[in-house]
Parts: structure tokens; sequence; C-alpha cells
């Protein structure tokens, strides 16, 4: 098991209003899982998303990632594990724009302290893998949105997590860009044994998910596992 | 990684970035040129002042600082051939002068104003040069009764060359004395107060009306300013008897140039420093505003908050670097422009002749304007970069 969320309940503060975004979840999730969350906007898929990546906490409940309970440490003492153990990929790729697609994919590495001779390999070799490194040294602007989506997984990847959390990963692209881009995310999952979660309203991605678990209200509805996993 | 991040991300708004740097290096170039200035007027008014007036060290006999004198020349020096001798055998002095100073009352028959005499030593006042003469000529060595005046006095007696006037002053033993004397010569110091009432008389012609052979002081002048400490320490183990005194000790309206200049000069840094700290603060803020969802990404992926604090006090320090370069680069081409320019300043104030405007360009007045601008952009980024570290990540990413 690597994530496992109790009971987790979270509500934020909408001008006057309290809002539950949710409410009483309660969900594991495998080594090696390709699980979609899923559900229309407003669903609580990015806040369950943000809890699982250590960049927000719970107003009740656990969150333990890993055997660690993350929950009973300040969200700035997670660094670390953020770091070591997720990887990030975003609807909006997020990528650093003053560095190269080869700095950005070097950025996690750095952050780990990996040796020159090493970071080099490692980021070629990721780059390699994304068919990207021909655009090694272009910056983000100089780059096509499934380009862009490519570099941010490598960046994802490079640090080897056990987790990679990715909020509406096709959301900006075209759909045969976007095709490519889950192929790639697939190959990934069973190649490296990689735990993928995402959280998308893309029924391309749900199909392509071995787990797919739909919220609705904060709650989780329904979840489907795919037949060939 | 947080340099190259910082660099390039000065570059990344390059007009503001421009606007920010301009403002530092005028705020250096300013110091520079300011600096420079002090220390130049500094320097000039130390020399001057040492080489025309009072000397590196002046001798006097011993007691005559502390002891109030009842006659004149009470606590004079007795021997000044022989101490002459002994002052001047260290290979860092350049000569010695006698002096003496006396105050009476000055006539020209008709009229009597106060005066205030220097009697000199004609050859050794002519190397100190320290005042121009407007009209006849310099105190003739040889010759015991001529004088010159300052300006205003010469004015007010209605003196010109050739003239003679009558000296009356108490003499070493307490009663009264008077001279004719003529007026070889007409001076300007440049000092109103002190050209109203001067006079310079050779020493034979002031002991004569003093009825003495001692003269007051010795004044010692050295090849090198920066020697007078140690001349003063080997004098004052070699000579007993004798007390000093330094031009430091003497040069009061010096001193208050320096206080006054180094007030100034503290504040106009303030305020320089002041304008950089709102100017590059503004710069780094506009810019966490605008990289919110970056810093979120950063800290998403692992940094931490010291990092992301480091990176924005990075770029306020490669914002000081740059603006410090080119401010010392500026400052120093235009204090060179200026220097060669040769332009004149009106006189100050209690002055009647001006004086060329003048740069002195040390290192250590380019490192000065160089650190201040490099800390003072450094420490204007410290309240920005804390926010930024700060931030909530979830805000930070869903920041638009």
């Amino acid at each position: 098991m690597l994530i496992r969320l109790t009971n987790v309940n979270k509500s934020y503060r909408l001008g006057r209003v309290d809002v539950r975004a949710l409410d009483g979840i309660d969900l594991d999730v495998d080594r090696g899982d390709f699980l979609a969350l899923a559900g229309p906007s407003g669903s609580g898929k990015t806040t369950l998303l943000n809890l699982i990546g250590c960049i927000d906490k719970p107003n009740g409940g656990r969150v333990v990632i890993d055997g660690v309970d993350v929950t009973a440490v300040p969200l700035h003492r997670l660094a670390a594990t953020r770091r070591d153990a997720l990887g990030y990929i975003f609807q909006t790729f997020n990528l650093i724009p003053v560095l190269t697609a080869y700095e950005n994919v070097e950025y996690p590495l750095l952050l780990q302290n990996v040796g020159r001779r090493e970071r080099d390999a490692r980021v070629r070799r990721w780059l390699d893998q994304v068919d990207i490194a021909a655009q090694a040294k272009q910056r983000p602007d100089q780059l096509s949105g499934g380009q862009r989506q490519r570099v941010a997984i490598a960046r994802a990847m490079v640090a080897e997590p056990k987790l990679v959390l990715a909020d509406e990963p096709t959301a900006n692209l075209d759909q045969a860009t976007a095709a490519h881009i889950l192929d790639l995310l697939a190959k990934l999952n069973s190649e490296t044994g990689t735990t993928f979660v995402f959280a998308t309203h893309d029924p391309a991605v749900m199909s392509r998910a071995h787990r797919c678990v739909r919220l609705r209200d904060g709650r989780i509805a329904e979840e489907a596992r795919a037949l060939v996993a | 990684m947080i340099t190259r991040i910082a660099f390039r991300n000065v570059f990344r708004n390059r007009r503001r970035s421009a606007i920010t740097l301009l403002v530092i290096v005028f705020g250096a170039v300013g110091l520079i040129l300011f600096g420079g200035y002090k220390q130049q007027t500094f320097r000039g008014l130390r020399e001057s002042t040492i080489r025309s007036r009072l000397g590196h060290l002046q001798i006097y006999k011993r007691g005559f600082a502390t002891n109030e004198a009842k006659k004149p020349l009470e606590f004079g020096l007795d021997n000044v051939a022989e101490l002459r001798r002994a002052v001047e055998s260290d290979k860092r002095v350049k000569m010695t002068a006698a002096q003496i100073t006396l105050m009476g009352l000055i006539s020209n028959g008709d009229k009597s104003e106060t005066f205030l005499a220097t009697a000199v030593e004609p050859r050794k006042e002519k190397q100190m040069n320290g005042q121009r003469l407007v009209s006849g000529t310099d105190l003739p060595e040889n010759e015991s009764d001529a004088v010159i005046l300052g300006r205003g006095l010469a004015t007010s007696m209605h003196a010109k060359p050739g003239d003679y006037l009558t000296l009356m002053t108490t003499t070493s033993t307490g009663s009264l004395n008077a001279a004719d004397v003529r007026v070889a010569g007409i001076f300007m110091s440049g000092i109103k107060e002190y050209d109203d009432r001067a006079v310079k008389m050779p020493i034979a012609g002031a002991q004569q009306l003093l009825q003495t052979k001692k003269v007051e002081r010795l004044i010692v002048m050295l090849n090198e300013t920066d020697d007078t400490q140690a001349v003063r320490a080997d004098l004052a183990r070699r000579l007993p008897g004798i007390e000093m005194k330094d031009w430091s000790e003497l040069a009061s309206f010096y001193h208050q140039v320096v206080l006054l200049y180094n007030g100034i000069f503290g504040f106009l840094g303030l305020i320089v420093s002041a304008i950089v700290v709102f100017s590059v603060a503004n710069t780094i803020l506009m810019s966490i505003f605008e990289r919110t969802r970056e810093i979120g990404t950063l800290m998403a992926m692992g940094t931490t908050r010291a990092r992301v604090a480091r990176m924005f006090l990075a770029e306020g320090l490669v914002i000081g670097v740059l603006g410090a370069i080119a401010g010392v680069v500026g400052g120093a081409l235009l204090a060179n422009l200026i220097n060669r320019g040769h332009i004149m300043l009106p006189p100050p104030p209690g002055y009647t002749v001006g004086y060329p405007l003048r740069m002195l360009m040390s290192p250590s007045i380019l490192i000065t304007a160089a650190v201040i601008s490099i800390v003072t952009a450094t420490i204007s980024s410290i309240v920005p970069a804390l926010k930024a570290s700060r931030m909530k990540i979830v805000d930070a990413l869903g920041h638009i």
C-alpha cells in the first residue's frame, strides 16, 4: 500500500461561506496503480490530489504516504518528501520559463544534490525517454504544448519518485497529443512501476486508467476497475 | 542553479530591471562623485592648512599650553637655533620656521585699529606660500621694519605699499612699545575676517617691538603628512623641555568641515540607499507577484522555503552587483571628465576666492559605493524573499 486516506475532510472558506471540498474520504492506492480521480468541477478531485501531494493539509482524517502520516507534519517540513517521493505534472505544464528543457528536467536532481555526471546521464535518459532530446536547449516558450508536457513528465520522473500526481495532464492538449501523452504515461507506469494518480474529467484518461474513482460533492460516489490492469 | 535562475530572471523583464539598474547606477555615481569631491576637499583643505599656516607640528616651550602667560612670550622658546638643529636633523623634516603672534593697535596717524600680527621668517614664509599678494612686494628678508597687511586692514588704514604706519603693543616685560613700520605689500588669505586684522612682519621686527630674543613657536614642516605622529613621538623622546601640537589638534576648521561633509555624505547615502531599497524591493515584489505560480511549482517539487528565499535574495544580489559595476565604471568616468573640465566653484562662505571642482578617485571610494549598492540591493530583497518563501503552495499554484 502506497497511499492510505482515512476519513479525510477538507473545507475552505470562499468569501463568507465555508465550502466542504472533501467529506469523509477513505481511499487506498496500491504501488503501481494507474488511478484516475474523476468527477465534475468542484467535486474535490484537485483538493484530494493536493492532500496526497503534501501541498495541503486536511481538516480531519489521516493521509499516510509510504507508511508516513503526513498529516502530523507541518507542510514546510514535507519538502523532502515532495522532493524524493513525489512527482508533479500540471495541467498548464508549469515549467520554469527561464530554464531550458534540459535545465527544467535537471532541477529536481539539483534539489537532491545528485552529482554532475549522474545528473547529466539521467537528464539525457529521460529526455530521450519522452522523445524531447532534440529540444533540450530550448526554453518552454519555444516548445509546443505537447512538447512542454513531455518535458514536465521527464521532470516529474527524473528523480524516480514512487508516486506521480497529474492534475488534468491532457486538458491543454489537442486530442492526438493527449493520446500520445497518455500512451507515454501508461508506458512509464508499466515499465517503471511508478504509481500514477490523475485528477481528470477527460474520458480518454478515465478509459486508460486501471482504476477510476468518481467523486461527487467531496465524496467518493463510485469506483471502477478496468478489466485489464 | 540559484544564481543562474536569478541572473536570467533579472533579464526576464528587461525594461523593469533596466529602470531598477538605472536607479542603482545613479545612486552609485552620486556616492562616487560626492565621495570623491569630499575626499579631494579634505585632502586639499588639510594640506593647505598644514602647508600655509599650521605646519605638521608646532613646538612650544613646556608649559605653554597649560599655563596662563601674564606677559607676551613668558613661555617663549629661548634657544631656537639649537632646537632647530635638533629637529632638522630628522630626514623626514622638510623645514622649520619660527613664529611669534602678537596683537595691538595699528595707526595711520588719523585712525587706529586692532591688529593681529604673525611674525615670521620671510624666507621660510615664502616657501609656505599661504597668502596671495594683491600689491607691493613680499616681506623683504633683511628689513626688520617692513610689514605686509591683510587687504581688509589696508583698506581700513587707507594704506598702500610704501606708506608708514605705527604698531603699538605690550612688550615681554609688560610695558608699552611702539614702532614705525613700512608697508611693503598687501595680501589676501581668502578668509575675510583674518584679512581685516592681519599683519605679517619679520621675526626680528617683532622681537624689537616686544623687546625679547625669544620666539613663540617653531613650526615643523614634514615631507609627508603621514609621518606626523611618528616624528612627533621621536621628537618627544629626544627633546625634553618642549611640548608639541600636531596639525590635527590645531585645525579646528578642518575638523568642522570634515564633520559637516561626513554628515551631508551620510545623509545623502541614506537617501540614496532608501531610493535603492524601495526600487529594488518594488521590482522583486512585482516579479514575485508575476511568478507566484512558478514559486508554487518549485515548492511542490520539493524546493525548501530557504531555497526559495535564497533565489530571490540572489536576484537582489545580481541586480546590486550589475548596478554596482555599471555605477563604479560610470562614476569613475564622470569624475575623470569633471576633473579634466577645470570647473571653478564659487567661494565658500567666509572666503573670497573660488576653487576648482575636483574629485579624488581612490579605491576606497569606489569600493564603498559598490558595497553600498550591493548590500542595499540585497537587503531590499529580504522582505520580498521572505514573502515568497512563506507562500501557501496551494494558493500559489492556483494563482492566475
